[in-house]
């Protein structure tokens, strides 16, 4: 009996921490939040704004906490950059600036709104439970209480934790990709230097997206012009020397056979980088396999590191084979 | 009594989730940028932070080939044996990084900001991701 009031303290003690934890959202939002979230800076939602506020509410409350907790690529940073904000006041000041917009919001929104109210009924009253239950202490009904209390907090641990995907260990959530160096984990958030690093997204803005490495298509950014990295150090006007040659290797099974142009690695680099340490310039002297790319060599000396990666197959294994033939001797071999 | 003790087991699980819950939600892995290559030859034995040098953020200014060829760096994570004499002597990052084209050595904590005792890596390459599968836990 003794563990059961134990467990019941600490239990209500945290539903108790919930309480007074929801009162703080004004505080943080005018701590922390307000810079952007009350003129609208780089078009985050204003507060008491219904406008900017329905369209994002539409996607339930747990997709906007998780926003705020861990940033958006529109550009809210993880937990408004506050990273030693504790999540649930986080979500306390989403909270505040959700009710700013819950009046407004209503009578055109009706339906969307319908679930996040229900659910704060559902919590209210629980908590309330929980608390009275304190109070009054005696020792049989806080086991009921508490009983009564702990799957609650437990389910509202679980609808945090609510994003399917962040089961998926090998799927990188948009939030986050491309962090400021103080957030990315390699950087040492204590070193001043860090905080003077240019964050990668600031750069990444007018280029070319893809669905792979930095989500840049690099190849694409100086197609387009929206780079034009030097070719020689001090010379801002050296042009690089292309060279437009594709080569086609043929290869084995139904993948289509790659075509390596020549004039794309040319734009960046030099003939001597592959030639002739990696890359025999010689036709049929180079055996090339997607276990040597994966394990760092041949194309896997850059791709895979710093150019595009082995997932974009077909980046790479571009020329469609003559598909016409090969069913032909399958069928006759039946 | 057996409904008090399927109470206080289905206690304990919530109380044992709402811990670990507490105590695992923040374990964060490392993000950096794919491309960002981790150089820790001699800097922890040297006391300084590993340095981290942004692919992404040179080859926005720079092609490969200017160091790659002209400069003379292997393809190789932490296979160029770099040193702050070579830079200072203008080899290496030190071609650039000498207050003329970019920014010079004095501004230590820029390069070396990596976290203490991290390992030479090229962050997110394949073979990276190879040898530790995505679960592990972080070295």
């Amino acid at each position: 009996m003794k563990t059961n009031k134990l467990i019941a303290a600490i239990v209500a003690a945290i539903s108790l921490t919930g309480l007074a934890i929801a009162d703080s959202g004004q505080e943080i939002y005018n701590k922390v939040c307000t810079t952007c979230h009350a003129s609208g800076l780089a078009g985050a939602p204003r507060l008491g704004n219904a406008g900017d506020w329905s369209p994002r509410i539409a996607n339930g409350v747990g997709s906007l906490y998780q926003s705020a907790l861990k940033g958006t690529p529109k550009g809210m940073p993880a937990k408004g950059g506050h990273m030693t904000l504790p999540d649930a006041e986080v979500k306390a000041a989403v909270d505040f600036m959700l009710a700013s917009v819950k009046d407004a919001v209503k009578p055109a929104e009706a339906k969307k709104e319908e679930p996040k109210k229900a659910e704060a009924k559902k919590d209210e009253p629980k908590k309330v439970e929980a608390k009275s239950a304190v109070a009054a202490a005696p020792a049989a009904s806080v086991a009921q209480a508490a009983a009564s209390a702990a799957p609650v907090v437990a389910s509202a641990e679980a609808a945090t934790a609510g994003d399917i995907n962040s089961f998926n260990r090998l799927l990188k959530p948009a939030s986050k990709r491309n962090l400021p160096p103080p957030e990315d984990g390699i950087h040492d958030p204590a070193n001043d230097g860090t905080h003077a690093l240019q964050p990668p997204l600031s750069a990444f803005g007018v280029l070319p997206k893809s669905l792979s490495g930095n989500r840049v298509n690099w190849v694409e950014a100086i197609a387009q012009k929206k780079i034009n990295p030097r070719y020689d150090r001090n010379d801002p006007k050296a042009e690089p020397i292309v060279m437009d040659l594709n080569i086609v290797r043929e290869v084995k099974g139904s993948m289509p056979d790659v075509v390596y142009p020549h004039k794309q690695h040319t734009e960046w680099l030099d003939c001597s980088n592959c030639h002739p340490a990696i890359f025999v310039p010689q036709k049929g002297a180079n055996a090339i396999s997607m276990a040597a790319i994966l394990l760092g060599e041949k194309c896997g000396v850059c791709h895979g590191k710093v150019a595009f990666p082995v997932s974009e197959c077909r980046n790479c294994h571009s020329k469609k084979k003559d598909m016409a033939k090969a069913p032909t001797p399958a069928a006759q071999a039946k | 009594m057996k409904i008090l003790s399927k109470l206080r087991a289905s206690i304990a699980i919530a109380a044992v989730l709402i811990v670990s819950g507490v105590l695992f939600v923040d374990i964060n892995d490392a993000q950096a940028e794919y491309g960002d290559v981790v150089i820790n030859n001699y800097s922890d034995g040297a006391g300084m932070r590993p340095v981290v040098f942004p692919h992404w953020f040179h080859r926005v200014r720079f092609r490969c080939k200017v160091c790659h060829a002209d400069l003379g760096f292997k393809f190789q994570a932490g296979g160029n044996e770099i040193n702050m004499v070579k830079i200072i002597d203008g080899q290496f990052c030190g071609a650039c990084h000498n207050g003329d084209i970019a920014w010079s050595v004095e501004n230590c904590n820029l390069c070396h900001s990596g976290k203490p005792n991290t390992p030479t890596q090229v962050h997110e390459s394949t073979v990276q991701k190879l040898a530790q599968p995505a679960g592990a836990p972080k070295k």
